[in-house]
């Protein structure tokens, strides 16, 4: 009887590749009445960003099948409009929690929102931007920011407005692991390249390499320093395979100012981590970062201030089973989120600190008892905010106090 | 001899399922296969994603490696839904063993069935000696360092 037992599992769990049934998602709860909300069965990818236009309400850009898709609240994420379909065109987008579609404003206000296109080969990809002068309530064509078009890694892409108005838009680009293997040379990782627009997003330069022997599939951290220039962080593969981060800081046309090892936990893998870092500057200057890494034979969530060939304050955050940390500073407060699975849901967690890191108060924000999203830490004027899509509740936002 | 129908038409079932197809992972099922009991014989259960290139060497590995000694087996578990593209992946170096795919349960749960030390890091192998004792790896591995964890003499 036990045997038949099993065998009935096994028959239950057992799916035949043509006859897959329709995934039971189901449709964003907020989206009633909307293309996505009508869609039936249609599993909703919760890769997702948030951010505030400079009226206060909180713009969300998430992908549907082939479309983007723009929601718009006015009371902090309570109730979302209808979606605005961002490309018009359908094409292939990437949207997994590493490499989500990414929302921000230019400095006269434009919408500009970037995404990763795959294409055919596998793990091949463009980094494509739309923008809108309408305060998003329609978009311009899309435009692919890079200049090479080998069907290669162009991929994990991050975007920033500088304090001068320029935006840059940095991504995992393996035309050099490509250039190697061909002239067979040995090559770790991928590289990171940037592109800047000085018109607000309507065109790029040509691209600058900005460091050679990224890690592979981790999305990249930016943020903008106290002089206006942009700081990126990222997953790096220092010799031989240490899957540590790297911090460079963009000059006016992307190029590196300088690139240096941000983090020191020597975690030595032939293989992919999935999980890219988080980084925040501090009115004084400092630069607050979370970040996962195994140590000492463990994974975990760190959270540490990062200066030259160092760090300070490094500790844990959350418990074993932390994951996705972001990180936002509002004026002098900073909020840490992160989500962990704790056998039977995911919860959402948050630390305050009103000190600059020196200690912090922990929150509980929610749970999720199914798929969801990484967080996003957002900051809007003197408020700090929790941005969360989850399967089953839709775009949840958490006030944090 | 109701019973034996029953049992044949099961295993039909499910042996044609195998042969041809791929098995969606849920919590529940995915406890089960990485219980270390119900391996009797030296078991690969590799996790892997079609975005992982050291995935694939892993694959093309434990590929060799079961197809040159039949008392090994090798079961594979994709940790992303089903799609062509997975199946490509493996029908490419003709991987062998019974294939898994996230089904449409929380994938963090899944993944903590699978494995509660897994932080998602891939790829991640859960190596079964078929004795009841299980080793786990991250990472890129070798010939060597599976026979090991195997509990196989190295040779």
């Amino acid at each position: 009887m036990k045997h038949l037992r099993t065998l009935g599992a096994l028959v239950a769990t057992t799916i035949v590749l043509s006859s897959l049934p329709e995934p039971a998602f189901a449709a964003d709860p907020k989206d009633k009445g909307t293309m996505a909300g009508m869609a039936k069965k249609v599993r909703v990818e919760l890769a997702s960003s948030a951010a505030f236009n400079k009226n206060g309400q909180l713009l969300a850009v998430a992908k549907q099948g082939d479309h983007l898709l723009l929601y718009r609240s006015s009371d902090q994420g309570s109730n979302w409009s209808p979606p605005v379909i961002i490309n018009a065109r359908p094409e292939a987008i990437s949207g997994d929690g590493e490499n989500r579609p990414k929302i921000t404003f230019a400095q006269d206000g434009g919408v500009l929102v970037s995404w990763t296109k795959p294409l055919s080969k596998p793990n091949t990809g463009e980094v494509r931007l739309a923008r809108s002068d309408d305060d998003g309530i329609s978009f311009g064509a899309p435009i692919t920011v890079h200049r090479d078009r080998q069907e290669i890694t162009h991929r994990f892409e991050t975007m920033i407005v500088g304090g001068d108005g320029r935006v840059y838009v940095a991504w995992i680009d393996k035309r050099d692991l490509e250039s190697a293997k061909a002239a067979k040379h040995p090559y770790r990782g991928a590289a990171i390249y940037a592109t800047v627009s000085d018109d607000g997003g309507r065109s790029f330069k040509p691209e600058t390499k900005v460091a050679d022997h990224s890690c592979e599939c981790c999305r990249i951290a930016a943020a903008v320093d106290t002089d206006g220039a942009p700081l990126i962080l990222w997953r790096h593969v220092f010799e031989p395979n240490e899957r540590d981060h790297a911090l460079a800081k963009l000059n006016l046309d992307g190029t590196p100012a300088n690139v240096e090892r941000a983090t020191f936990d020597r975690w030595k893998v032939d293989g992919c981590p999935h999980h890219g870092p988080a980084l925040a500057v501090a009115p004084d200057g400092t630069r607050h970062a979370v970040w996962f890494n195994v140590k000492d034979g463990a994974g975990r969530v760190f959270y540490g201030r990062l200066k030259s060939g160092g760090i300070d304050g490094q500790r844990l955050i959350g418990g074993e089973q932390a994951a996705r940390a972001d990180i936002a500073i509002a004026n002098q407060r900073m909020a840490i989120i992160w989500k962990e699975f704790d056998g039977e849901q995911t919860l959402l967690h948050a630390e305050i600190s009103e000190d600059g890191g020196a200690s912090f108060k922990r929150l509980a924000l929610g749970a999720a008892s199914g798929a969801s999203d990484h967080p996003r830490a957002i900051a809007h004027g003197k408020e700090l905010f929790a941005y969360w899509r989850t399967e089953l509740e839709g775009m949840r936002v958490f006030r944090l106090p | 001899m109701k019973r034996l129908v029953l049992i044949s038409f099961l295993l039909a079932c499910v042996t044609s399922a195998f042969a041809t197809g791929f098995v969606a992972l849920d919590r529940k099922s995915a406890r089960t296969l990485t219980d270390g009991s119900t391996h009797t014989a030296p078991t690969i259960v590799a996790l892997w994603s079609t975005d992982c290139p050291y995935c694939k060497k892993n694959l093309g590995v434990f590929t060799d490696m079961v197809k040159a000694d039949a008392s090994l087996q090798l079961i594979t578990v994709a940790v992303e839904p089903l799609s062509a593209e997975v199946a490509t992946s493996l029908d490419r170096i003709r991987v062998p063993g019974v294939r898994y795919v996230y089904g449409t349960d929380a994938p963090e749960a899944i993944a903590y069935a699978l494995d509660p030390k897994w932080r998602g890091e891939l790829p991640r192998t859960l190596f079964f000696d078929g004795r009841g004792n299980r080793v786990m790896i991250s990472g890129a591995v070798d010939v060597a360092t599976t026979r090991k964890s195997l509990g196989l003499p190295v040779q």
